[in-house]
């Protein structure tokens, strides 16, 4: 017997899953959640560009966070070039217009 | 390191490397993923790994011991010590400068000079919930509903996990423990797994940051200086706040864990649509209700002894649930209206029955049950009784001024907050499926862009979620 295997009389605990059954059904391996996992990184990185400078400025004051902060501007900055930081700008200045937006404001 | 950041991400990207290199070797996954929980809780503090790896080795000790031995006294004797042992431990960290405060305080009313020295201790994230993972376990290990964990790698992963360490759900040893003996069959539910975390996201980053920078905050802070509509709005606002923030964090702590292949409980299902109180205890936080319910209601006697030792029990559980989440009066209060609303629904019970029949009935007991608890929450989240006192005050007056801190877009949010509470059951499921079929790299992309865009409409910079306090 395993050595966490229940024993006889235990009572299973009266909980459910929080992913029903029918979605653990269908799914993929380990390695494959990996690939998954950093094709959406990629993605994020292109972008989300825009907010990796502001990370790097967390990351404190040691020569590796010099070097990532170098890296994060260079990165934004040819993200910029490229155009992929224009979604990014839109929606920020598009959530701001609309938390912005008063009570009897007519020019929204 | 806050789940909702590039830090998490980057951390997760080499656990979730290192658990595809090591597919075939379940002893050196869970010995990874206990390395990569230490590593995770000392981003907080490395001191706090010793109180971690101390409560861990308590509820280790006491699970052998009780095992070795079939004698009832001393079984008695190792389990009450070992509770004893994990509740010092809270006590101290988290309860000690209250209850000096506390007794200084009733020292000051008597006439009395002397002052107890405060200890100010940094309060460790989490213990409150990775301490109810040592009593669970110790207390499943007696009672015979788990067997006992003879592996101390197995113990380490059950109390470090890192999806759960910082704030739940509270999961039970009957629960996960198995899932530690071998390694699952079950292929990882890739598509439900991103799935909670974009609704995470959602309801954390857009929903519950700026409900809290933009409305509740500032009204909470000050709450004379508004009328009775920007404070009414401001209650909601906090309602779907803590909801937003919470279960925001557990759904992305579910997906996590079973991205690591491993399955938790439920832990939130809609709780705002609840008609009774009862229910509600059903559908919010749900770990931490059954938990009391099994460990501390039961224990008491439950409904078992009459109608007036089932209201005292109820108060109990409550009071006690009411100061588990913080060392302040003020969590005791909200514990006590809990209780007594259960008590007094209870009491009620032969002429309101279970559930309510009717449209408009089911109508008006959900709003009944929603402000009540809108209710509680002032004090759950006033500073104290006096900024609760006049919150509550504030409340009746001021209808003429109208709203000058809950503008449309704050309003915009509480309405859609509260609506995904009416989202009809199994609309979680329907859209899993749907996504199922979607292979795995386009899942990524797909919730690349998703979460490039939320990080995008919420606020710069993440505040920590409010349980992390707890």
């Amino acid at each position: 017997m395993a050595k966490n295997q229940r024993p006889s009389g235990e009572r299973p605990p009266l909980v459910a899953d929080a992913i029903p059954p029918a979605l653990r059904r269908r799914g993929v391996t380990p390695r494959q959640v990996f690939a998954a996992i950093l094709v959406g990184a990629l993605v994020l990185a292109v972008f989300a560009s825009r907010d990796t400078p502001g990370w790097a400025e967390r990351l404190g004051d040691t020569p590796l966070a010099h070097q990532a902060r170098g890296l994060a501007i260079a990165w934004d900055e040819r993200m910029a070039r490229l155009g992929l930081a224009g979604p990014h700008e839109f929606l920020r200045a598009a959530m701001q217009r609309l938390l912005d937006w008063k009570w009897g404001d007519d020019n929204r | 390191m806050l789940f909702p950041t590039l830090d998490f991400l980057l951390f997760f990207l080499v656990v979730a490397a290192a658990l595809a290199a090591l597919d075939r070797h379940f002893a050196a996954r869970k010995a990874m993923l206990v390395g990569a929980s230490y590593f995770f809780y000392a981003q907080w503090d490395w001191r706090f790994c010793f109180l971690l790896a101390a409560s861990t080795t308590i509820s280790y000790v006491a699970g052998l011991m009780i095992g070795a031995t079939a004698n009832a006294r001393r079984r008695r004797l190792i389990i009450a010590s070992g509770v004893a042992l994990h509740l010092t431990i809270l006590g101290i960290f988290k309860y000690l400068d209250f209850l000096v405060q506390s007794a200084n305080g009733l020292a000051h009313l008597l006439g009395l000079q002397h002052e107890l020295p405060f200890i100010e201790i940094l309060l460790p994230v989490g213990i409150s919930f990775f301490t109810f993972h040592g009593i669970s376990y110790i207390t499943d290990v007696y009672r015979g509903d788990v067997a006992v964990c003879r592996a101390p790698l197995d113990m380490a992963l059950y109390m470090s996990f890192f999806p759960q360490l910082v704030a739940g759900p509270i999961v039970r040893a009957a629960y996960f423990l198995p899932q530690l003996a071998r390694p699952s069959a079950e292929p990882i539910p890739i598509a439900a797994a991103f799935l909670l975390i974009l609704g995470g996201m959602v309801k954390k980053v857009i929903i519950a940051n700026y409900l809290a920078t933009g409305l509740v905050d500032p009204v909470f802070a000050a709450p004379d200086n508004y009328g009775g509509p920007d404070l009414l709005l401001a209650t909601y606002a906090y309602a779907v706040q803590i909801y937003c923030d919470f279960s925001a964090y557990t759904d992305m702590a579910i997906a996590i864990a079973a991205l690591c292949g491993f399955r938790f409980p439920r832990n939130f299902n809609q709780p705002y649509r609840s008609q009774r109180l009862r229910e509600f205890w059903q559908r919010w936080h749900i770990s931490l209700s059954t938990w009391l319910r099994d460990y501390l209601y039961k224990p008491l006697g439950g409904n078992r002894r009459g109608r007036l030792n089932t209201y005292r029990n109820l108060m109990i559980t409550m009071l006690l649930g009411g100061i588990w989440h913080g060392a302040a009066w003020k969590f005791v209060m909200w514990g006590a209206l809990h209780g007594g609303g259960l008590a007094v629904e209870r009491i009620c019970e032969p002429w309101i029955g279970r559930r309510s029949t009717g449209r408009f009935g089911q109508v008006v007991a959900t709003l009944v049950v929603f402000h009540f608890v809108c209710l509680a929450w002032i004090f759950f989240r006033a500073e104290d009784f006096t900024v609760a006192g006049v919150f509550i005050a504030g409340l009746g007056s001021g209808w003429s001024q109208g709203l000058q801190q809950a503008q449309p877009a704050l309003v915009g949010l509480i309405v859609i907050g509260m609506a995904g509470q009416f989202l009809p059951p199994g609309s979680f499921e329907r859209a899993g499926r749907a996504l199922a079929w979607v292979p795995h790299w386009g899942l990524g992309a797909a919730a690349g862009l998703a979460l490039a865009a939320i990080n995008a409409l919420g606020p710069e910079g993440i505040a920590p979620f409010i349980y992390f306090r707890f």
